[in-house]
C-alpha cells in the first residue's frame, strides 16, 4: 500500500504528469462553465445539449453512422494537430509563432491555384504548398535573427498581408471561384489533388476523407518527437529556446537555428492547410478575419503541454467538441453558443501554464511546513 | 572640539544565511564632509550602504542620525531622514522626461479647474489625489533652481533613454536635492564615467559639500577618493578595518589596508619554464557601441605552454572584454588573435572552440550553463557534435550519460538525483563544478578561466586552484582573469594589470606585493606608468 502511494506521489512530482493533470483540469473546468452557458439559455435541454457536445459522433444510434464520424472527427483533426506542432516547434525554439494563419493562407492560395484550377496531382500540390508557406513563415524568421525584429509582431502583420493577399488572387482567378458562395470551388474526392484514401475508408463506413493525410500527420508526430529527444538537430534548437547567450557561448549558430525554426513551423501551417483543402473539408471564403486555425493552433498546443504527443489528444479534444458542438443546433440552441462552449473550453486550456504554478506553489508550501515542522520538533 | 557627527553607525553586524557581510562595521559621517569608503570587491561596502538607505535591516548594531538613534527599515524611512542614494545601476525609467523622474513619487499637485463634485462625491472612498492633476510648473521652477544653484546642467524635457549616463547621474543627484536629502550617498559613482566626466564629477561634490552636504561615497580608485574626500573608512572582508583622516594618509597605506597583508596559504606551484606560444593578442580595441568609449584599448600580450597568465585589475576595466574579443563572443574593433600560429580573428565561436579554446565563463547561469539542461545535457554543452557523442545527427545517449558520469564523479557534482537532475536545481558551487570539468576534460591548449571561483565555498576553491595548477602542470596554456589579489599572486606566473581598459603593468608574482598591484589596479600608478612610456619614446 505505502509502495503504491510513494509510486503515485512521485508519480504525481513529475513534470509530465503535472501537464497532464493540469490539462485535463482545465479541460474539465472549460465543460463545466459551457454547462452552466447552456443551462441559462434553455435549461430544459441543457443536459441532452452537453452529452451531444460530449459524445459527438456517439449520439448516433446507427453503428456505421457513427464510425463514419468518428473517421470524420479524426480526419479533421490532422489539420488542427499540424497546426499545434508548428506553434509547438517554434515555441521549443523560443518563439511564439502567431503568424499561422497566414502561412496557412498562404498555403491556401498555391492549393487553390494548382489543385482546383490545374488539377495537378496531390503530392505536388502538397509539397509546393508547403514550400511557399515555409518560405512566408521565414520573413518572419529573418527579420528576427538578422534585425531582432520580434516574431509575433511581424508575424501577425504577414497575417493581414496574406490574408488580403490570398482574397486579391482567389477572386480574380474565375477558374477557381464560385463567385455565387464568395467562396473557391472545393477539391472533391474524384480530383487527382484529394489526398487517397488508400483503403482506410473502409475501416471507416466508406468515408473517403480518412487517408494518407492521417497517416503522415502522424509520422511527421514521430520524426518531431526523435528529433527534439535523439537528435544533434534538436539539442542545438532546444538550447537555443532555452538559453540563446549559452548557446552562442557553445558555438550553436542562433541565426541558422532561428530560421530553421520558422521554417518549419511555416511548413507545419502550410500543412494544416494541405490536410484541410486536399480533403475537401473546407475551401477559402472570402473573408476579412484571418483564418481562426492559426490561432486554435495555439490553444492545442498549449493544452496539450507542448509536447509532440500531448498535442495529438488536445488537437482531437478541441474538434471532438467543435463537431459535436456543431450538432446542438439542432435542439434549438442558437449555432453561436456551440461556439461560445467551445472557445470557453479552448480560452481555459491557456491556464495550463498557470495552473501549473499554482501547483508548484503549494508544493513548496508544503515542503516548507514539513521542514519547518521537522525543525519545530527537533528544538 | 567636539566633532558634529550627523550620521553614526556603530557595529553594525548583517548576515545572509551564514555569510557574515558586515562584521561590527562603523561608519561616522561629520557634517558637511566627505567620507570616502573603501574596499576590495566584496568587502560589504554596498551592503553597509543599502542598511544605511533602509533596503536591509541590520541584525546588530544601531544608527544614529543627529546623535538619535533612528530605525530605517525601508527607503522611506531613509527619504525622511533626509537621506538619499545614487545606485551604482540608476534607478530611472527609461522612457519618463528627466523632469518626470525627478518628481516621480513627489509630485506637486494641483486642484482640477473644472467641476468635479459629484465625481468627488461618488469616490469619496478613493485616495483623493487620484483628483488632483500634477503641477508640472511649479515642480520645473523649483527644480531649475536647484539647477542653477549647483550647476548641474540637463535637459529636462528629453527623455532618459535619450541622455548619456553622466547625464542621468546628474538626474539622480538633482532627484535626491529636491527631496531635500542632506545626507548623499554614492553607490561607486565614477565606473560608469570615462575620465573627463569623473572630473566633472568630482567637481559636482565639491559643490555639493560647499552647499552644506553631507556625503558618503563608495569607491576603490583612490585617486579621486585621495582628491576630494576628508575621511576615508577601510572595510576588509565584512570587517571594520579603520577611519582615516586624508590629509594624514597615503594612498600606500590606505591600499594595503585595503588588500590586508596576512598571507593566505595556497598550494605550492613548481618552478617550470614556460615553453613555445600558444596565444597571441595584438592591439585588440573593443568599442562599446552604445557610449563609444574604448572599453578594451590596445592591449597586447601572450600565453605560453605551462604558464599561468592573470588578468588582474578590478572589475569592469575591460578584463571581460578581452576574453570575449579572444573567444569570439563579441565583436572586436581591431586587432589580430593568433592560437598556435593560426590567425583566428575571424573565426567564428564554434571554430575558436575547435582550434583549441575551453572557456570557464564568468556568468556560469547566462553563458555557462543551459539551467533547463540536465547534467548529462551540459556536461557536453560545447561538444555534443563530436563524433564520440553523435553519429549521423543522433547523439549517443549512452556514450552521454557514461561521459557525465565520469565528470559527476571525477569533480564530486553533487545533486538531488543522478545525471539526469535539472541543472537549475542545483547550488552555484556544484554548478560551476560541471563547468569546470567540462572545459578542462576538453584537454584543449587554451584554457581561459574566468573568475572560476566567484561565489565558492573554501573547499570548492582550493579544488579548482589544484585543477588548474595540475593544467599547468600538463603544459597548457592558462588564461586567468581574476579579481582577488590572493589567488593572483598564488596562481599565476605572470600578472598583467587592467586599468580602464589598457594594460598598465606586468609583474613577476615572486617580485610584486599586494599594495604594488593594488596601486596599479586603482589607476594610481598610472601617471607615473605614462610618464615613464613618454620618457622610452623620447
Amino acid at each position: 500500500m505505502n509502495k503504491v502511494k510513494t509510486f503515485l506521489s512521485n508519480l504525481l512530482k513529475k513534470d509530465a504528469t503535472k501537464t497532464i493533470v493540469t490539462s485535463l483540469w482545465c479541460a474539465l473546468l472549460g465543460l463545466v462553465l459551457g454547462f452552466l452557458i447552456l443551462l441559462l439559455i434553455n435549461a430544459k435541454d441543457a443536459a441532452y445539449g452537453m452529452t451531444s457536445v460530449l459524445g459527438n459522433y456517439l449520439i448516433f444510434s446507427n453503428p456505421s453512422d457513427r464510425l463514419n464520424y468518428f473517421g470524420q472527427t479524426l480526419a479533421k483533426t490532422a489539420p488542427l494537430l499540424a497546426m499545434s506542432l508548428s506553434i509547438l516547434f517554434s515555441y521549443k525554439v523560443g518563439l511564439f509563432n502567431l503568424g499561422g494563419s497566414g502561412q496557412y493562407s498562404i498555403a491556401v492560395i498555391i492549393i487553390t491555384l494548382l489543385g482546383v484550377g490545374l488539377n495537378l496531382p496531390w503530392w505536388l500540390v502538397m509539397i509546393i504548398a508547403i514550400i511557399a508557406a515555409s518560405i512566408w513563415s521565414m520573413i518572419s524568421g529573418a527579420l528576427k535573427a538578422f534585425f531582432n525584429v520580434n516574431e509575433v509582431i511581424s508575424g501577425i502583420m504577414l497575417n493581414w498581408i496574406a490574408l488580403y493577399l490570398t482574397n486579391g488572387i482567389l477572386t480574380s482567378t474565375p477558374s477557381v471561384w464560385d463567385s455565387s458562395h464568395s467562396e473557391a470551388f472545393f477539391i472533391d474526392s474524384s480530383s487527382k489533388s484529394f489526398i487517397p484514401s488508400i483503403g482506410l475508408d473502409k475501416l471507416f463506413a466508406g468515408n473517403q476523407i480518412v487517408g494518407l493525410g492521417m497517416i503522415l500527420i502522424l509520422v511527421i508526430v514521430a520524426v518531431i518527437f526523435v528529433l527534439f529527444k535523439k537528435t544533434t538537430i534538436g539539442y542545438e534548437l532546444k538550447a537555443t529556446g532555452f538559453n540563446v547567450e549559452a548557446a552562442n557561448y557553445a558555438g550553436i549558430n542562433k541565426v541558422k537555428n532561428i530560421l530553421i525554426a520558422t521554417a518549419v513551423s511555416g511548413a507545419l501551417a502550410g500543412l494544416a492547410a494541405v490536410l484541410n483543402l486536399q480533403n475537401g473539408f473546407t475551401s477559402w471564403r472570402l473573408s476579412s478575419v484571418t483564418p481562426e486555425i492559426g490561432f486554435q493552433g495555439i490553444s492545442a498546443a498549449f493544452l496539450g503541454g507542448l509536447h509532440p504527443i500531448g498535442v495529438i489528444f488536445s488537437s482531437y479534444f478541441i474538434v471532438h467538441i467543435t463537431e459535436g458542438g456543431s450538432m446542438i443546433t439542432d435542439l434549438g440552441f442558437a449555432p453561436e453558443v456551440a461556439s461560445i462552449i467551445t472557445s470557453v473550453i479552448i480560452y481555459l486550456s491557456g491556464f495550463v501554464a498557470f495552473f501549473k504554478e499554482v501547483m508548484r506553489k503549494n508544493e513548496i508550501k508544503e515542503e516548507f511546513n514539513k521542514m519547518s515542522r521537522r525543525k519545530e520538533s527537533q528544538s | 572640539m567636539k566633532e558634529n557627527y550627523v550620521i553614526e553607525m556603530l557595529d553594525i553586524t548583517k548576515r545572509f544565511g551564514n555569510i557574515l557581510a558586515n562584521d561590527h562595521i562603523n561608519i561616522r559621517l561629520q557634517k558637511g564632509h566627505i567620507l570616502a569608503l573603501c574596499g576590495e570587491n566584496g568587502a560589504g561596502k554596498s551592503t553597509i550602504m543599502s542598511i544605511l538607505f533602509g533596503l536591509y535591516e541590520p541584525d546588530e548594531g544601531v544608527i544614529k542620525k543627529d546623535g538619535e538613534i533612528v530605525k530605517i527599515s525601508n527607503p522611506n524611512d531613509a527619504t525622511r531622514l533626509n537621506i538619499g542614494m545614487v545606485h551604482q545601476h540608476f534607478k530611472l525609467v527609461d522612457t519618463f522626461t528627466v523632469l518626470q523622474n525627478i518628481i516621480l513619487g513627489e509630485e506637486t499637485l494641483k486642484e482640477y479647474k473644472g467641476n468635479l463634485n459629484i465625481f468627488k462625491k461618488a469616490f469619496n472612498f478613493l485616495n483623493k489625489r487620484i483628483f488632483k492633476l500634477i503641477d508640472y510648473k511649479t515642480a520645473r521652477e523649483e527644480v531649475e533652481k536647484i539647477i542653477n544653484q549647483y550647476d548641474l546642467n540637463v535637459d529636462l524635457d528629453k527623455k532618459i533613454k535619450d541622455i548619456s549616463v553622466e547625464m542621468q547621474q546628474k538626474v539622480e543627484i538633482i532627484k535626491m536635492l529636491y527631496r531635500h536629502n542632506d545626507i548623499l550617498i554614492f553607490d561607486e559613482p565614477t565606473a560608469v564615467l570615462t575620465e573627463q566626466e569623473i572630473h566633472d564629477f568630482l567637481n559636482i561634490l565639491r559643490n555639493l559639500k560647499k552647499e552644506g552636504k553631507s556625503i558618503i561615497f563608495i569607491s576603490h580608485k583612490l585617486n579621486e577618493v585621495f582628491e576630494v574626500s576628508d575621511e576615508i573608512t577601510v572595510i576588509r572582508k565584512g570587517k571594520y578595518i579603520d577611519t582615516l583622516s586624508a590629509k594624514d594618509t597615503s594612498k600606500e597605506e590606505i591600499s594595503a589596508l585595503m588588500v590586508g597583508r596576512e598571507v593566505d596559504v595556497f598550494k605550492k606551484k613548481t618552478k617550470k619554464v614556460p615553453l613555445g606560444e600558444v596565444l597571441r593578442v595584438e592591439h585588440l580595441i573593443v568599442v562599446d557601441p552604445n557610449s563609444k568609449k574604448k572599453i578594451v584599448n590596445d592591449v597586447s600580450f601572450n600565453v605560453r605552454k605551462g604558464e599561468i597568465v592573470t588578468l588582474a585589475g578590478i572589475d569592469g576595466n575591460g578584463q571581460q572584454e578581452v576574453v570575449y574579443g579572444i573567444t569570439g563572443m563579441k565583436k572586436v574593433h581591431n586587432g589580430a588573435i593568433t592560437l598556435n600560429n593560426k590567425d583566428i580573428s575571424n573565426f567564428s565561436i564554434r571554430e575558436r572552440i575547435k582550434a583549441g579554446i575551453s572557456h570557464i565563463p564568468e556568468d556560469r547561469h547566462k553563458h555557462g550553463l543551459v539551467l533547463d539542461y540536465s547534467i548529462y545535457e551540459n556536461s557536453v554543452l560545447d561538444r555534443y557534435y563530436e563524433r564520440q557523442f553523435s553519429k549521423h545527427l543522433f547523439l549517443k545517449d549512452k556514450a552521454i550519460k557514461e561521459y557525465g558520469d565520469n565528470l559527476i564523479n571525477k569533480y564530486d557534482i553533487r545533486s538531488s538525483g543522478d545525471g539526469n537532475t535539472i541543472v537549475r536545481s542545483m547550488s552555484g558551487g556544484n554548478q560551476q563544478k560541471i563547468i569546470v570539468g567540462r572545459e578542462i576534460e576538453r584537454n584543449q591548449d587554451l584554457l581561459i578561466a574566468v573568475q572560476p571561483t566567484r561565489g565558492l565555498d573554501i573547499g570548492a576553491i582550493e579544488v579548482i586552484h589544484e585543477l588548474l595548477l595540475k593544467q599547468r602542470e600538463e603544459n597548457k596554456a592558462i588564461l586567468l582573469v581574476s579579481l582577488e589579489l590572493d589567488q593572483v599572486l598564488s596562481l599565476s606566473d605572470r600578472i598583467l594589470v587592467m586599468y580602464e581598459g589598457e594594460i598598465v603593468g606586468e609583474f613577476d608574482p615572486n617580485k610584486v606585493n599586494k599594495e604594488t598591484l593594488g596601486l596599479y589596479m586603482s589607476g594610481a600608478k598610472k601617471d607615473q606608468v605614462n610618464a615613464i612610456k613618454e620618457n622610452e619614446h623620447e
